[in-house]
C-alpha cells in the first residue's frame, strides 16, 4: 500500500477525536484565557477589552486569597492522609493473608459511589443533634457548620472516598517490588517496620510520588464536595470555599464570566506547575523497560 | 507449632483487625444509607439515635420517585452515560491506534493538540462550553451533557500506550494479504487490547454516571438533570426528611454497585492496569 492512502487512513482515524477535541476542548481553553482580558455586557453580547484589570481585581481582593489559601490548606490535609492511610492498608493486603479480595472490593466501594449520595449519606452522619458521629463520640459538635470543623468534615469524606483507588495503585507499586529483596533483608535480620523502612519505602518512592501529584491535581479543583455538604447558606461556607467554588459562584450565580474566568485561569497556571513536576520527575525516575 | 509460627499469627491477627477496622468504615456510610432509608422521618431524627427501624417500611422511596423527577434523572443519566462511553471508545480506540502504529506527516503535533488538554482543570472548559452551548441552543437540553465528551484525550492517551507494545509482525502479515490499515486495526490489533477496552469502558462509565458540575451548570429544569445533580436539587425539596434523601442516594449509587459487584476484578484489575500504563 502506497504511503499517500496509508496517511489517508490515518487522518481519518484521528479525524473525529482531533476535531471533537480542537472544539470542544482545545478551543474553550484558549477562549477562558481569552475571557479573562474581557468585560462582558449583556450576556456575553458586548465584550470590552480590559487587560489585566481582572486580574488587578483578583489579586486586591482578600476573598481569593481566603479561597487560595482554604484551597491549600484542603490539599495540604486531604493529600498526606490519604497517601499514609493508603499506604498502611497497601502494605497490610500485601502480606499473605486470607480475604484479601475481599478486603480490596470493601475499600473500593466508595469510590464507585457518586459523589452526591456519599455526601448526602455524610450530611446526616455529621449532623449535630442526631448524627451517627456525635452520638458515637458523645460530643456536640456542629461538623459542617462550624468554621473550625467544617474542613475537617471535608477532608474526612475526601480521603473515604480517595482510599479505595489509591490503595490499589500503591499495591501494585508494592507487587512490582522483587520478593528476593525481601528474603535478603530477613537473613539480615530486617523484620517489621525496618523492614519497610530500608526497602518497601525507598522503592515505594516514585509511586508515591506520582500518586501524590494525582492528587494535588485533584484536590485543587475542589467542589462536590463543598456544594453538597457545606452548601450555599452555610455560615461556614468563607472557611471553607475552595477556587472552583467561587469561580462557580461568579460565573454562574453571580453572572460574572470574566471574573470566573481569571479565578480558574490561575488554578490552570498552578496545575500546570505541578503537571510540570510530574513530567520532569517521571524522566528522572521510571526507568522503561 | 514453633514460636515463630506462632508470631506470624499473632501478627495476622492484627492485620486482620486493622484491616476490619477500616473496612468497617468503608462500608458504614452504606448500611446508614440502607437504613435510614427505611425509617420514618421520626425515627430518622430521634435523641438518642435508633439504629434500626421498629417498621421498615417502602414510603420514603415512593415518595422520592413521586414528588421527584427521578425517573428522569434515571433516563438523562443513563443517556449520557452511554453516549459518553460508547463513542469515546470507539473514536478514541481508532485514533490511538493512528498515532501508535502509522507514521503520518504532523503526528506529533495533532496528538500533542489532543493531549494537552487533559493538562487543564476542567472548571476552565466550562464558561466558555456554557457560551457554545447557549449559542448552539442547548442550554437547558439531555444533548448539552454528553456532547461534548463524545471523545476522550484521556482514553486516547491511555489505549495509544496499548497500541505501542504490540509487536511489529502480526500487523506486517497482514499487510503482506494486503488489508488496509482499517482492516489491520479491526481485526488484528482491536481484539489484542480488549482488556484496555474493558478498562476505558470502567472508568468512562465511572465517570460519566457520577459528573457533577458539568450537569449542575448547563441543565436547571428538574427533568433535564442527571442523578447526581437531581440529588442536590433533592435536599432544598425535602430538608430534613432524612429517609427520602437516603432513599434517593441509594437508588442513585444501585446501578454502579450492581455493575460492580458483577465486574468486580474487572473494575480493581482496571485500575492496576490504566496504572501501569499511565
Amino acid at each position: 500500500m502506497n504511503s499517500k492512502s496509508r496517511y489517508a487512513w490515518a487522518y481519518l482515524m484521528i479525524a473525529p477525536t482531533l476535531i471533537g477535541t480542537l472544539a470542544f476542548w482545545f478551543w474553550p481553553a484558549v477562549y477562558s484565557i481569552y475571557l479573562g482580558f474581557l468585560k462582558s455586557e449583556n450576556f456575553g453580547l458586548v465584550n470590552h477589552w480590559v487587560g489585566w484589570a481582572n486580574y488587578e481585581r483578583l489579586f486586591k481582593d482578600d476573598e481569593f486569597w481566603r479561597n487560595l489559601r482554604n484551597t491549600m490548606q484542603y490539599v495540604v490535609l486531604f493529600v498526606p492522609a490519604t497517601i499514609v492511610l493508603s499506604t498502611l492498608f497497601a502494605v497490610l493486603l500485601n502480606a499473605k493473608i486470607k480475604g484479601r479480595s475481599v478486603y480490596r472490593v470493601i475499600y473500593y466501594l466508595p469510590q464507585v459511589t457518586m459523589a452526591a449520595a456519599a455526601a448526602m449519606v455524610w450530611v446526616i452522619i455529621f449532623a449535630q443533634d442526631y448524627g451517627l458521629l456525635n452520638s458515637a463520640l458523645g460530643t456536640h459538635i456542629a461538623w459542617i457548620s462550624d468554621k473550625r470543623f467544617a474542613m475537617y468534615a471535608l477532608v474526612i469524606v475526601g480521603v473515604w472516598g480517595a482510599i479505595g483507588f489509591n490503595m490499589l495503585l500503591i499495591l501494585a507499586g508494592l507487587q512490582g517490588i522483587p520478593r528476593p529483596l525481601y528474603e535478603a533483608a530477613e537473613i539480615d535480620g530486617a523484620v517489621g517496620f525496618r523492614r519497610f523502612r530500608s526497602i518497601t519505602l525507598p522503592l515505594l518512592t516514585p509511586t508515591l510520588f506520582f500518586t501524590s501529584i494525582v492528587l494535588v491535581i485533584g484536590a485543587t479543583q475542589i467542589f462536590d464536595s463543598i456544594y453538597l455538604i457545606i452548601g450555599k447558606t452555610n455560615v461556614a461556607l468563607p472557611a471553607v470555599r475552595s477556587l472552583v467554588y467561587a469561580y462557580y459562584q461568579n460565573a454562574f450565580i453571580y453572572y460574572d464570566q470574566n471574573y470566573g474566568a481569571v479565578i480558574v485561569n490561575v488554578l490552570l497556571v498552578i496545575n500546570l506547575i505541578l503537571t510540570g513536576i510530574q513530567f520532569l520527575l517521571q524522566k528522572k525516575w521510571v526507568v522503561y523497560d | 507449632m514453633g514460636s515463630s509460627a506462632i508470631a506470624k499469627r499473632r501478627s495476622n491477627l492484627v492485620i486482620h483487625l486493622i484491616l476490619i477496622a477500616g473496612a468497617v468504615i468503608m462500608v458504614l456510610p452504606f448500611v446508614w444509607m440502607i437504613l435510614t432509608s427505611f425509617k420514618t422521618t421520626t425515627e430518622a431524627t430521634q435523641i438518642p439515635i435508633q439504629l434500626f427501624p421498629s417498621k421498615p417500611s417502602l414510603r420514603a422511596y415512593t415518595d422520592a420517585i413521586k414528588q421527584s423527577s427521578f425517573l428522569h434523572y434515571y433516563a438523562n443519566t443513563l443517556t449520557s452515560a452511554f453516549m459518553k462511553t460508547l463513542f469515546p471508545v470507539i473514536f478514541s480506540s481508532m485514533a490511538a491506534f493512528a498515532f501508535a502504529r502509522i507514521r503520518f506527516p504532523g503526528r506529533g503535533l495533532c496528538f500533542f493538540l489532543i493531549i494537552s488538554v487533559m493538562m487543564v482543570p476542567n472548571p476552565v472548559f466550562y464558561t466558555p462550553q456554557y457560551l457554545m452551548m447557549s449559542k448552539l441552543g442547548l442550554v437547558n437540553s439531555v444533548t448539552a451533557l454528553w456532547i461534548a465528551s463524545l471523545v476522550s484525550p484521556f482514553a486516547t492517551f491511555l489505549l495509544r500506550q496499548f497500541f505501542l507494545g504490540i509487536s511489529k509482525e502480526l500487523e506486517e502479515a497482514a499487510v503482506l494479504d494486503g488489508c488496509n490499515p482499517f482492516q489491520i486495526f479491526r481485526h488484528i490489533m482491536l481484539p489484542l487490547v480488549k482488556s484496555a477496552l474493558v478498562a476505558v469502558v470502567i472508568i468512562q462509565l465511572q465517570w460519566s454516571w457520577n459528573d457533577l458540575q458539568w450537569p449542575l451548570i448547563i441543565n436547571s429544569s428538574p427533568e433535564k438533570l442527571t442523578l447526581s445533580a437531581g440529588l442536590a436539587t433533592l435536599v432544598s425539596m425535602f430538608g430534613t426528611d432524612y429517609p427520602v434523601l437516603m432513599a434517593g442516594a441509594f437508588m442513585a449509587v444501585v446501578p454502579m454497585l450492581v455493575l460492580f459487584f458483577v465486574f468486580q476484578r474487572r473494575f480493581i484489575e482496571g485500575v492496576a492496569f490504566s496504572a501501569s500504563k499511565g
